[in-house]
C-alpha cells in the first residue's frame, strides 16, 4: 500500500523523517518495502502567479504569460490551452531539469532558455508531466488559488510515498488511519479522527434497505444525497489519489476511492436514478445470473455469489466492483453512497473465481470491522458536501443484522515472560497496550485482560497480545539466550548419511554433484520411463505419473521418474564449452500411489557422464581422441559407490534399454533385486540429445534398495595384517562368449577362504590362444592371518582353481 | 713349489695385473659395474679360481686359498675408492640431468565437487547437531492438510496467497510443498516433547524466475518444542547459526514480521559480514542481511497435532539455503544453483566451502 507522507502527516503529527518513521515501522512489523520521492529533482522550480497573458505576436497557438514567482518575474512562451490570467502556476526555470514530455520512456532534460517564434522565453510553465507527477500533458499544471508565489514547488508539493507491504494479519493497517495509528502508537502520540457528517437529526428510511442474506453480509448502510454535482476532483485530492497509486475519475468517485484509502472501508456510490424503487436487497446470485461490472464484462454468477440489487435488477457484485448500468455519471445529481461489510470468505471465492481482484475485494477478503462502514459512510458524505456545495442527505438506512460482539483476551501476567524470555514491566505493558487503542486492565491475581478494538480481529488469543507488546516494545530488546532443559540425542539420517557418502565417493572420482528440476516432459517419460519399454529404475504407467496442474514450464509438466533425462541436457549444455563433464546427483522421483495418497518418492542416484578421460597429459593441450570416457567408466565409478557402500555381493549381467546401447548395457542385481543400470546412450539418440563427438554414458542407482543392504563399516572387527600378502597371476582363456563375471565368480568360488582381493589386469585377444578364445588375466591377493603362507599351500589353491575352471568356465591357464 | 703352485701363482699374478690395469682406466659408473661382474661377481673370474682350488691336492690348497683370498681383498679394497669415486661422479650427472623446472605443474589428481548447496547443508546440519537438533527428512509433495491446514493456513483466507502454490493434478490436495515446514507437523505428530528437529530440503513455488527468484529453492527449517522455549531462545539459537556460519562477531537482529504458524511472528535478519554492518553493496547500505522468517509455533499449530500449548512452547524458524550461500559468496544469480554448469560448480570445489 502506497502512503504519501503528507497525508499521513494530516492524520498523525510526526516529526520524524519517512525514512525514520519507516524504519520504526517495519521493525515493528509494518513493513515500508521503499520510499519513492516526488519532486526530488524540483530544484529551480517556484511557485508562480499569472500576471498577464498576451497573444504571440507571430503565432496563433501560443501566448506570452507574464508570470511573478516574487524573486524571479518574466515571460515565458506557452501553447498551454488552459493558461490564464490569476492562476497560481509551477514555474520552471534555466537549469531545472524536467522530465522530457515527448520522449518515448522516461528522460530528463535540463531547462535552456529559448527563443520561440522571435519572442525570449526564459522559463516554462510546467504540465504534470514534465514534474513527473502523473502522464498529464493537455495542459499544465494549475495550483490551488492560495498556493504561496515564490514557494519552491519542492516545498509546496514535494512528497514521500512510503510502500508498505500489507500482510495478511494487517486488515487493520490497510488504511492511512491504520497506519497513522501504528505510527502513533510508535512514537507514542495520538492521531486526529477525520472530519464525519452527523446526520443524527436526518430521518432514516427503515424500508430503504433489505439483507436477504446476513451470512454473508452482516452489515449495510446507505446514505442517500441529492444536489451533487459530477466535476473533477480538486488538485490536492487528484494529487493524492495519484501519488497512492490511483486514477482520479470525478469527485464522486474519487471521494469513495479516498475515503477507502483514508479509513480502510470500500464504499460505492450508485446514481440514484439507475436504483430503481430506491431499495436496495443484499441477497445471493441466482444460478447463471448474469451481471455486467464496471469493466464492461459480462459476469456469470451463482448461489456463492453475492449481490447487490435493487427492486428490479443486480447493480452490484458486492464487495468486488460496482454494476455499469448504475454507474455515476456526468449528470448523476442524487447518489446512494454504499459502505457495508461482506463475508470474507465470501468475496475471496467470487473474486478468484472470476480472476477480479479489485482494491475493494483485496480489503473486503482479509475481514474488515463491521463498525467501521458507518463511520466511513458519513465520512464520505461530509466529503461530498464539502466538494459539491449545495448537496444534502435526504435519508440513511443501517441495517446491521450481525452486530460485532466486543472481545476480550485475557492471560496471567508471567506468560509474557515464559514466551518471551524477557520480563516487560506492568506499566510498559499497559502503556504500549493502551497506545494500542486497546483497554487494558490488571487485576490483583496479576492477570492482564485487554478489551479489544473492534477493529483489530486479528488479536484473540495471549500469543497476539503477547506480540502487540514486544513489537511496539522492540524485538531489538530481546536477549540471546541458550534453550534450557535437555538437549536430545541426535541421531543421523541413514539416507543423508548415505548419500553424503556416496557424494564423497563420486567427487574422488572427479563427478561433480550437480541439481536438477524435478519435473519432465512428457517426451522424457517416454523415452525413459515408460511400460512396456521399460524404466531405467523404475517404469511408470500414466496411472501412476504425477502431473502437475500449473507447471512453470508448460513443456514440463510431469513429475520426474529418473534423474537421468535432465543429467543428460546439463552434459550437452556443458559440452558446449567443457572437454569433459561428470555429473551426478542425488535425490527423489516421484511414482503415484492412488488418488488419496502421497506418491512414494525413492532416492535415486543419477550419473551422466561423457567427454575425454582426464587428466589430460598435463603437458599437451590435446587429449588422445580415442581415451574418451566410456561405460567402464561409469561402471566403475558405480563399482566404487557399491564397494564405499558396503554392498558386497552385487552382480552384473548384461542389460538392455530401448535408449540404451544394447551392447554396453548391464544391470547390477543382488539377490535378484535391481539396484541399478549403467549404460550408454544409443549414439543415434545421443546425437538427437546433443552429444554427438563423445560416447554419453548414464547410470541410476536406487538407493532406497540399497540403504537397506548398507553394511556398516564398523560391525566386522578390522584387523590389520601382520603377515604379507601373496599375489598370485592367472591368465584364464576361455571361450569369446564366456562372460567375465563368469570367470571371476569361478576364480573366487574356488580360491578358498584366504583369498582377499581378485583384479583383472589384461583382456588379450590373438592367435596365440586361438580363433574364438580370449584369455583373462587376473591377480589373485591370498592372505593368512596367522602365518606366512607356503609354496606347497599356494600350490594346492592353483590346482584347486584349475580345476574349477575347467569344470565350471570351461577355461584352461595360459603358460 | 711345486710347478702346480707355481703356475697357480702365476695365475693370480696375472689375473691380478690384468684387473689392476682395467680397473685404474675405468671411466664410469657402468664399466665399473661391468668389472665388478668380471672379477669379483659369482661368474666372475676371482671365483672362478677359488672354486678351482678344489681341484688341487689337500695340502697345497691352504696356501693357494690364502694366495687367492689375498687377491680377493686386493682387489676388493683397491677397487671401493674408484666405485665409490665413479658412484658419486654418476650420481652427480644423474641429479644434472634429471633436473626440472619445478614451476611446471604438478599432476593434480581428477577431483570432482559436492554442490554448493549439499555443502552448506553438510555445515548447517553439523552446526545444529551441536545444539541438539536432529537433520529430518520429508516428502516434496505433500497434502494441503501438512503443507497449509496445520499450518493455521486455512483454505479461503488471503494468507494462503503468500505461497503461489505449484498443484499437483489429482482429486485430493496435492501440491509441490511450499516450504518445509509441513515437516513440523509430521515430526510432532509421531514424537513427544522435547523435540529439536532441522529440515533440510527443496520446496517450489509457483514464481517467474529471475536472477533473486527460483521456482525450486532450498530451505532449513528448524523447530523446538518442549517446556520453557522462549522467544530469546530462538534468537540465541539463530545467533550461534550465524556466528558459526559467517564469524564470531555476528549479531542477529529481529523485527516484526507474520507468519500465520507462528506468534509472535518473526523476521531476523544477520548484520553484513562484509561491511562489519556499515553498509555496502552487498546490504544494500541497510548494514542487515535478511535470512529467513520465525517465531514461536503458534498454539493452533500445536494442539493440531495434539500438544497442549498451555503446557508447551516452541520455536520455529526458516531460512533459505540458496540465499545464505550467495550472502557468503557472493553468487548473484539463484538461477546458477539449479544451472549445472561446471564452471559455477568447479568454483565452490576450490573454495573448500
Amino acid at each position: 500500500m502506497n502512503v504519501p507522507y503528507r497525508w499521513l502527516q494530516d492524520l498523525v503529527p510526526l516529526d520524524l523523517s519517512p525514512e525514520d518513521i519507516a524504519r520504526r515501522m517495519t521493525m515493528a512489523g509494518l513493513e515500508a518495502e521503499k520510499i519513492q520521492r516526488i519532486g526530488a529533482e524540483w530544484d529551480k522550480v517556484y511557485v508562480a502567479e499569472v500576471t498577464k497573458v498576451t497573444p504571440h505576436p507571430d503565432a496563433d497557438r501560443l501566448v506570452l504569460a507574464e508570470v511573478d514567482a516574487v524573486d524571479h518575474q518574466l515571460t515565458v512562451v506557452t501553447g498551454a490551452p488552459n493558461i490564464a490570467e490569476g492562476q497560481k502556476v509551477a514555474l520552471a526555470l534555466a537549469g531545472a531539469r524536467l522530465v522530457d514530455a515527448y520522449a518515448d520512456e522516461l528522460k530528463y532534460k535540463t531547462l535552456k532558455p529559448g527563443t520561440i517564434r522571435g519572442v525570449r522565453s526564459e522559463g516554462m510553465v510546467c504540465s504534470e508531466k514534465e514534474l513527473g507527477i502523473s502522464e498529464e500533458h493537455e495542459g499544465i499544471l494549475v495550483l490551488e488559488p492560495e498556493a504561496p508565489k515564490g514557494m519552491p514547488l519542492q516545498e509546496y508539493l514535494g512528497d514521500a510515498v512510503i510502500e508498505f507491504e500489507i500482510t495478511p494479519n494487517l486488515v487493520h493497517a490497510f488504511s492511512i488511519l491504520g497506519i497513522a495509528r501504528e505510527a502513533a502508537a510508535i512514537v507514542s502520540t495520538r492521531v486526529h479522527q477525520p472530519e464525519v457528517a452527523d446526520i443524527s437529526s436526518i430521518e432514516p428510511s427503515t424500508n430503504l434497505v433489505r439483507v436477504d442474506a446476513p451470512d454473508l453480509c452482516a452489515r449495510y448502510s446507505a446514505i442517500v444525497m441529492d444536489g451533487v454535482n459530477v466535476a473533477p476532483s480538486p488538485a490536492w485530492m487528484t494529487r493524492r489519489l495519484t501519488a497512492a497509486g490511483l486514477r482520479p475519475v470525478n469527485n464522486l468517485v474519487d471521494i469513495t476511492n479516498y475515503v477507502m484509502l483514508e479509513l480502510g472501508q470500500p464504499l460505492h456510490a450508485f446514481d440514484l436514478r439507475n436504483v430503481s424503487g430506491e431499495k436496495i436487497i443484499v441477497r445471493r446470485a441466482y444460478d447463471s445470473e448474469v451481471i455486467e461490472t464496471l469493466d464492461h464484462v459480462k459476469r456469470t454468477l451463482g448461489p456463492g455469489d453475492l449481490l447487490i440489487t435493487d427492486a428490479e435488477k443486480a447493480i452490484a457484485l458486492a464487495g468486488v466492483m460496482g454494476g455499469v448500468n448504475s454507474e455515476v455519471t456526468d449528470d448523476t445529481t442524487s447518489i446512494l453512497l454504499e459502505s457495508a461489510n461482506f463475508d470474507m470468505v465470501s468475496v475471496r471465492q467470487t473474486a478468484r473465481r472470476l480472476k477480479l481482484r479489485t482494491d475493494a475485494s483485496a480489503r473486503f477478503e482479509r475481514g474488515l470491522d463491521p463498525e467501521l462502514a458507518w463511520q466511513a459512510n458519513v465520512r464520505a458524505a461530509q466529503m461530498v458536501m464539502d466538494l459539491c456545495p449545495g448537496a444534502t442527505v435526504r435519508t440513511w438506512d443501517d441495517e446491521y443484522p450481525r452486530p460485532v460482539e466486543p472481545w476480550t483476551v485475557s492471560l496471567p501476567l508471567s506468560k509474557i515472560a515464559l514466551v518471551l524470555g524477557m520480563e516487560i514491566p506492568k506499566e510498559t505493558v499497559l502503556d504500549v497496550l493502551s497506545r494500542l487503542g486497546f483497554a487494558p486492565t490488571i487485576d490483583s491475581h496479576d492477570t492482564l485482560t485487554v478489551q479489544v478494538p473492534t477493529w483489530r480481529s486479528d488479536v484473540t488469543i495471549a500469543e497476539d497480545v503477547i506480540e502487540e507488546v514486544a513489537r511496539i516494545v522492540g524485538y531489538e530488546a530481546l536477549p540471546a539466550t541458550l534453550i534450557t532443559g535437555e538437549t536430545p540425542a541426535v541421531e543421523r539420517d541413514p539416507m543423508f548419511m548415505l548419500e553424503r557418502d556416496i557424494r564423497k565417493t563420486l567427487i574422488g572420482a572427479g563427478g561433480y554433484e550437480g541439481r536438477t528440476y524435478v519435473t519432465v516432459s512428457e517426451r522424457d517419460i517416454e523415452r525413459w520411463s515408460l511400460k512396456p519399454t521399460g524404466g531405467l529404475t523404475y517404469a511408470v504407467t500414466g496411472d501412476n505419473l504425477l502431473r502437475l496442474k500449473n507447471p512453470i514450464n508448460a513443456e514440463q509438466p510431469l513429475l520426474r521418474t529418473s534423474l537421468v533425462p535432465a543429467l543428460i541436457s546439463a552434459v550437452a549444455d556443458n559440452l558446449k564449452h567443457q572437454k569433459t563433464v561428470r555429473l551426478f546427483e542425488t535425490g527423489h522421483v516421484f511414482i503415484g500411489t492412488g488418488a488419496d495418497t502421497l506418491p512414494s518418492e525413492p532416492t535415486l542416484l543419477g550419473l551422466a557422464w561423457a567427454g575425454f578421460r582426464e587428466p589430460f597429459d598435463r603437458f599437451n593441450a590435446h587429449p588422445d581422441a580415442n581415451d574418451q570416457i566410456d561405460f567402464f567408466d561409469v561402471k566403475g565409478a558405480i563399482e566404487a559407490v557399491l564397494d564405499r557402500t558396503g554392498i558386497a555381493e552385487a552382480v552384473w549381467e548384461a542389460g538392455n534399454h530401448s535408449a540404451l546401447h544394447p551392447g554396453r548395457t548391464a544391470r547390477v542385481t543382488i539377490n535378484d533385486e535391481t539396484l541399478g543400470i549403467v549404460g550408454e546412450v544409443r549414439p543415434d539418440l545421443a546425437r538427437g540429445l546433443g552429444v554427438s563427438d563423445y560416447r554419453l554414458v548414464i547410470a541410476e542407482l536406487d538407493l532406497s534398495t540399497v540403504l537397506p543392504l548398507r553394511q556398516d563399516a564398523s560391525s566386522p572387527s578390522i584387523k590389520v595384517d601382520r603377515f604379507l600378502p601373496v599375489e598370485q597371476d592367472f591368465a584364464v582363456i576361455v571361450d569369446k562368449g564366456t562372460t567375465a563375471a563368469a570367470v571371476e565368480d569361478a576364480l573366487r568360488g574356488n580360491a578358498g577362504p584366504l583369498l582377499t582381493r581378485i583384479v583383472l589386469f589384461d583382456v588379450f585377444e590373438g592367435e596365440q590362444i586361438g580363433e574364438g578364445k580370449r584369455s583373462l588375466a587376473y591377480r589373485l591377493t591370498f592372505t593368512a592371518p596367522d602365518r606366512a603362507m607356503s609354496d606347497a599351500e599356494l600350490g594346492k589353491v592353483r590346482k584347486k582353481i584349475e580345476r574349477g575352471l575347467k569344470s565350471q568356465v570351461n577355461g584352461s591357464l595360459r603358460t | 713349489m711345486t710347478e702346480t703352485q707355481h703356475g697357480l701363482a702365476q695365475d693370480i699374478e696375472n689375473l691380478r695385473r690384468r684387473a689392476m690395469t682395467e680397473m685404474e682406466v675405468l671411466s664410469d659408473a657402468a664399466a665399473a659395474s661391468d668389472w665388478e661382474k668380471e672379477y669379483l661377481g659369482g661368474k666372475g673370474a676371482v671365483t672362478a679360481l677359488l672354486r678351482g682350488l678344489g681341484g688341487l691336492p689337500a695340502e697345497e690348497r691352504p696356501a693357494a686359498g690364502r694366495a687367492t683370498q689375498a687377491l680377493r681383498n686386493e682387489l676388493i679394497e683397491s677397487f671401493a675408492p674408484i666405485r665409490g669415486r665413479l658412484d658419486a661422479q654418476a650420481l652427480q650427472q644423474r641429479l644434472g640431468s634429471d633436473a626440472v623446472d619445478v614451476t611446471l605443474p604438478g599432476r593434480v589428481p581428477t577431483i570432482g565437487g559436492a554442490h554448493p548447496i549439499s555443502s552448506m547443508i553438510d555445515e548447517l546440519v553439523e552446526i545444529f547437531a551441536l545444539l541438539g537438533f536432529q537433520a529430518v527428512f520429508g516428502p516434496e509433495v505433500e497434502t494441503g492438510r501438512y503443507n497449509f491446514d496445520l499450518l493455521n493456513i486455512p483454505a479461503d483466507h488471503p494468507a494462503r496467497d503468500v505461497w503461489d502454490t505449484i498443484i499437483v493434478d489429482s482429486p485430493s490436495e496435492m501440491v509441490l510443498r511450499t516450504h518445509t515446514s509441513p515437516m513440523q507437523a509430521r515430526t510432532m505428530e509421531r514424537t513427544e516433547p522435547p523435540v529439536r528437529v532441522i529440515v533440510p530440503g527443496r520446496a517450489f513455488r509457483f514464481e517467474a524466475q529471475d536472477a533473486s527468484h527460483e521456482w525450486m529453492f532450498t530451505q532449513l527449517e528448524g523447530l523446538a518444542v518442549d517446556k520453557h522455549i522462549t522467544l530469546a531462545d530462538l534468537k540465541g539459537v539463530l545467533q550461534e547459526m550465524a556466528r558459526q556460519l559467517f564469524g564470531p562477531e555476528r549479531q542477529v537482529r529481529f523485527r516484526c514480521d507474520f507468519f500465520p504458524f507462528v506468534e509472535p511472528g518473526v523476521d531476523f535478519a544477520v548484520d553484513c559480514a562484509i561491511c562489519n554492518g556499515k553498509g555496502c553493496r552487498v546490504c544494500k547500505h541497510t548494514g542487515w542481511l535478511e535470512i529467513g522468517g520465525a517465531g514461536m509455533v503458534h498454539p493452533k499449530v500445536l494442539s493440531g497435532v495434539g500438544y497442549d500449548p498451555e503446557q508447551y512452547t516452541g520455536f520455529a524458524f526458516g531460512l533459505g539455503i540458496e540465499r545464505l550461500i550467495m550472502m557468503k559468496y557472493g553468487v548473484d544469480d539463484a538461477r546458477a544453483f539449479a544451472g549445472n554448469d561446471l564452471r559455477f560448480l568447479r568454483r565452490f570445489a576450490s573454495t573448500g566451502l
